[in-house]
């Protein structure tokens, strides 16, 4: 993290030259300086130095805003602007985001705390936040001509209210929010309880991300503003599979994982090798009577779920949205399938007229993560990421829990591929079963499909391959 | 001219003067090449190539020899000419129908023969013999000014089949170009109906796998339909362009089996800047000079026709005439018509009006010279920009796209069919470009022809396949 002063004496890498709105000097000088994160990555935990303590969170690939407590009001400071967001290495994409990043930094307060936050806009078009699940005035709210007035360009508007309840919540515009948000506006909000609350257990690891999608034509680097489904970059925290982080932990850890949607659809969340509970909603802690032994848990448009598990199973394991089209980056939504297509002898013609023409697809779209082919600037493979065991043709919302002994409390660095203990990995199998004994009762169909004498005989015959009846054994 | 029989004369005496103004006039004798060397030098001055008429077999052979050499190696536009003016049976025939005219003229130019007659009559005991030797004067006095008119007229005909020797080097430039360019669009479209045809193969996999429907198959098929009747087009017009440059060539049997260059020559670095043009046109043309050599001409024979209203009508004769019975009777006679009804006057308001005709058609080729070497040269100067425009523009855009789909194609973002269709849009860009390139050698032939003689500005008028294929999409 780099202070405004310090930002612009390295250079200003990142936005300088994107910054649209120029905000006056003498304006900013009485407001806590606002801090700017250059880097992607994952910040560690930001330990309270003062207010009320709390444990804090780890934002995936993110950061928390640090504040300034004036006569007992914690101040922060948003400035709205547009930033260049590394989606993942290999592809950059111009957003409109908070303090350097899209998302923006989480803001982590304690229940009962009154919060005052500063919001420069420095967009080029008005903008407003709206405080996501949160009780507070209704001038507060942020919804601009319901409850206040947009924030023009290059004006700083301030917010206050009480933290009144502890629980997992987001912050997002709402002024031409369509746009905005498709741009990756957006930012996570955790009010932690004051006391011990009887349904939040204290934890030893706390996560939190947003999922938010992106529609980045291959070769661009600005979203497209009017996709309203078919996007192409799912994301948690504006980055895509292999550009998240891992979830490292140590074993017997409670882990938390708090995940808010701001997609325009659903995502079923899932982590391998342990179940988890939600624990907690926007509207706040789940009764326990009422929690669910899960491994998937469905996050609804404009939802927070919060889920807590022991991590007592040592590995790396997936954790992932379980909608496939998810754990892919951009691809063509149009393109045909070329399984069982032999095609290997009309390449020639076609590359008569299309010189670098390569056969893909008549196996799979495994094909795709194998062979390393030139792409437009600025993107990403469709599925990409090598696992200690090849590649793990992946993309967008996907990630690992790392799970290990040794991981110290409070160390959230990679600790690197997991060491499988001998006869635990799954093997080719050499041997020979002797034919068990088969359950032979068939029924018959209880309403046959009457044909017609004259029926086609275009019948399609099913015509699977064999494994290793293709050039390529794997 | 008419001849009067009547006496006798003694032919010794008359021989000298009878050779007076034969010998007086000059001998006006052919050159034994039929007249082609001012073609010839033209052709050698605007051309850079030689022509020449075959009369013996030995000259037939040497010739036949020169365009088996040539045509033995893939023809240029300069051996094409070549052999077009060695070959061409219809620029022989012209060349052969020059030698016609210089006989003619030095028929024209020589002294009309003498007349003589010789009679014998018996009047009862009386025999008289009439000897006469008439002799055509008028012809005489004209003939310092028919042999001007009839080299004018000579200088004309070598005019004309220069001029025409110039049109078939353009022509055949143009259709040399026009062939080369209908190859090269061939080839073109059987790449671009193998890859339809993979295209095609593919869907029909698609389907037996299972993977399309007969729907979608069809639709695939249906480029492969296109591109087949693509390739038909273009078959036919590279048929016609190769035919229209054997005529012009005028080969047959074996011979038709010249090869060409598989592709038109590259654009030259910068279009000539020629401000002067016209002036220079002007200068050059064999037409405007024609035309100018035309209305001296017939200004000369209106002056001829002014001296010589008269003299048509003079005869003079001399006889010597002997008799048996009497002395030897000699004497001339010159008879004159009486220009009573014809004074000649018709024959001068005639070349009055062929002298005005021709003043206002020398105006008028010299307008038109000027009018088509500017729209020549309009022409050569936008078909550059346009061939550059689409060696410089279309084509690496068109290419650029294609790189960039293939991007796509290996980042799956688009599939195979996409990628095929692709190319189908690059059709129409590659070759609208090899038309444009076509037509700008065209355009530089017909330049070349408007400097000195009447261009034929049609331009290149073959059937367009690109125009073709964007309508079928």
């Amino acid at each position: 993290m780099v202070s405004r002063r310090d930002f612009f004496r390295a250079g200003g890498a990142v936005t300088a030259g994107v910054a649209a709105a120029a905000v006056s000097k003498v304006a900013m000088a009485a407001l806590p300086e606002p801090v700017l994160q250059p880097s992607p990555d994952t910040m560690p935990p930001l330990l309270p130095s003062n207010g009320r303590p709390y444990n804090p969170v780890v934002t995936l690939n993110g950061w928390t805003l640090p504040w300034r407590m004036n006569q007992g009001v914690k101040e922060f400071h948003l400035v709205a602007e547009p930033v260049l967001r590394e989606l993942a290495p290999g592809m950059k994409a111009h957003l409109w985001g908070y303090n350097g990043q899209s998302p923006g930094p989480t803001i982590e307060v304690v229940e009962g705390d009154r919060v005052r936050v500063f919001v420069t806009n420095k967009l080029p078009e008005h903008t407003s936040i709206h405080w996501h699940g949160q009780r507070l005035p209704n001038g507060m709210d942020g919804v601009a001509g319901l409850n206040q007035k947009a924030i023009p360009s290059g004006k700083t508007y301030v917010y206050e209210f009480v933290a009144r309840r502890p629980g997992t919540f987001m912050y997002h515009p709402h002024a031409d929010e369509m746009t905005q948000m498709a741009m990756g506006m957006m930012g996570f909000w955790v009010t932690h309880p004051k006391t011990k609350n009887p349904l939040i257990s204290a934890v030893d690891r706390d996560f939190c991300f947003l999922l938010n999608a992106f529609d980045i034509e291959p070769g661009s680097a600005t979203p497209k503003i009017m996709t309203m489904l078919d996007f192409n970059l799912w994301c948690w925290n504006s980055r895509v599979f292999p550009g998240i982080d891992t979830l490292n932990v140590r074993q017997g850890d409670r882990v938390r994982i708090r995940v808010g949607n701001l997609t325009m659809t659903n995502h079923p969340i899932h982590v391998h090798g342990h179940e988890f509970e939600v624990t907690g909603t926007d509207g706040g802690p789940v009764p326990r009577s009422a929690r669910w032994p899960e491994v998937t848990t469905d996050v609804a448009v404009g939802q927070m779920r919060q889920v807590e598990f022991i991590a007592d199973e040592p590995g790396d394991w997936a954790f992932h949205c379980h909608k496939s089209h998810h754990t892919m980056n951009a691809m063509g939504h149009d393109v045909p399938t070329l399984i069982g297509v032999d095609h290997r002898d009309v390449v020639k013609k076609i590359s008569k007229l299309v010189p670098d023409y390569m056969v893909m697809g008549e196996r799979g779209m495994a094909d795709m993560a194998e062979m390393e082919m030139p792409l437009p600037d600025n993107t990403i493979p469709m599925m990409t990421g090598q696992g200690p065991f090849g590649g793990v043709e992946m993309g967008g919302m996907f990630s690992v829990l790392k799970v290990r002994k040794d991981q110290k409390p409070g160390d959230y660095r990679d600790p690197g591929w997991y060491q499988h203990p001998k006869g635990e990995v799954a093997f080719e199998w050499t041997g020979a079963l002797p034919e068990p004994a088969r359950f032979a009762a068939e029924g018959g169909r209880s309403m046959p499909r009457q044909q017609p004498a004259t029926a086609p005989s275009a019948t399609t015959e099913l015509r699977a391959r064999k494994p290793g009846s293709g050039k390529h054994q794997h | 001219m008419k001849k009067n029989f009547q006496r006798i004369p003694r032919p010794t005496r008359l021989a000298l003067l009878i050779a007076a103004p034969w010998l007086l006039a000059g001998c006006a004798s052919l050159s034994g090449t039929g007249g082609i060397e001012p073609v010839q030098k033209i052709a050698e001055q605007h051309l850079g190539q030689s022509v020449g008429v075959a009369r013996s077999a030995a000259e037939q052979d040497s010739a036949a020899k020169r365009v088996d050499e040539l045509l033995a190696k893939p023809l240029s536009a300069d051996s094409a000419v070549q052999i077009a003016l060695l070959n061409n049976r219809g620029l022989q025939a012209s060349l052969h129908a020059l030698g016609v005219v210089e006989a003619e003229v030095v028929q024209a130019s020589r002294m009309p023969n003498p007349g003589f007659s010789f009679g014998r009559s018996k009047k009862g005991e009386e025999r008289e013999i009439e000897r006469t030797f008439g002799f055509d004067l008028g012809h005489l006095i004209a003939l310092p000014l028919a042999r001007q008119a009839e080299s004018r007229r000579f200088a004309a005909a070598q005019r004309g089949t220069a001029l025409e020797m110039l049109a078939l080097a353009a022509d055949t430039r143009k259709a040399f170009y026009t062939a080369v360019a209908a190859e090269q669009t061939l080839s073109y479209m059987r790449d671009v109906q193998g890859a339809a045809d993979a295209g095609a193969e593919l869907a029909k996999r698609m389907a037996q796998a299972g993977n399309w429907s007969r729907l979608q198959q069809a639709r695939e098929h249906a480029f492969f339909a296109d591109a087949a009747l693509n390739t038909a087009r273009a078959e036919r017009a590279r048929v016609a362009a190769r035919e229209r440059l054997t005529r012009l060539l005028s080969l047959w049997g074996t011979q038709t089996a010249f090869t060409l260059p598989e592709r038109l020559a590259d654009l030259p670095g910068e279009p000539k800047d020629r401000p002067d043009i016209e002036q220079f046109a002007m200068s050059q043309r064999l037409d405007v000079q024609a035309a100018k050599a035309q209305s001296e001409a017939t200004a000369r024979n209106l002056g001829l026709s002014r001296v010589t209203r008269f003299i048509n009508v003079l005869e003079l004769e001399l006889s010597r005439n002997s008799s048996n019975e009497g002395p030897r009777q000699t004497g001339y006679e010159i008879s004159v018509e009486l220009p009573l009804f014809d004074w000649g006057g018709a024959r001068v308001a005639r070349a009055e009006s062929v002298y005005m005709q021709s003043l206002q058609r020398a105006a008028q080729t010299a307008v038109e010279a000027r009018s088509e070497v500017r729209e020549a040269y309009q022409a050569y100067r936008s078909s550059y920009d346009i061939a550059r425009h689409y060696r410089d523009e279309a084509v690496p855009t068109a290419k650029r796209i294609s790189e960039e789909n293939l991007l796509r194609y290996n980042g799956m973002f688009i599939g195979v069919f996409e990628l095929l269709a692709d190319t189908r849009a690059q059709i129409g860009t590659v070759n609208a470009s090899i038309e444009a390139l076509r037509d700008f050698w065209v355009a530089q032939a017909d330049l070349d022809m408007a400097l000195i003689g009447k261009p034929s500005l049609a331009g290149a008028a073959a059937p367009s396949v690109a125009g073709a294929a964007a309508a079928a999409h």
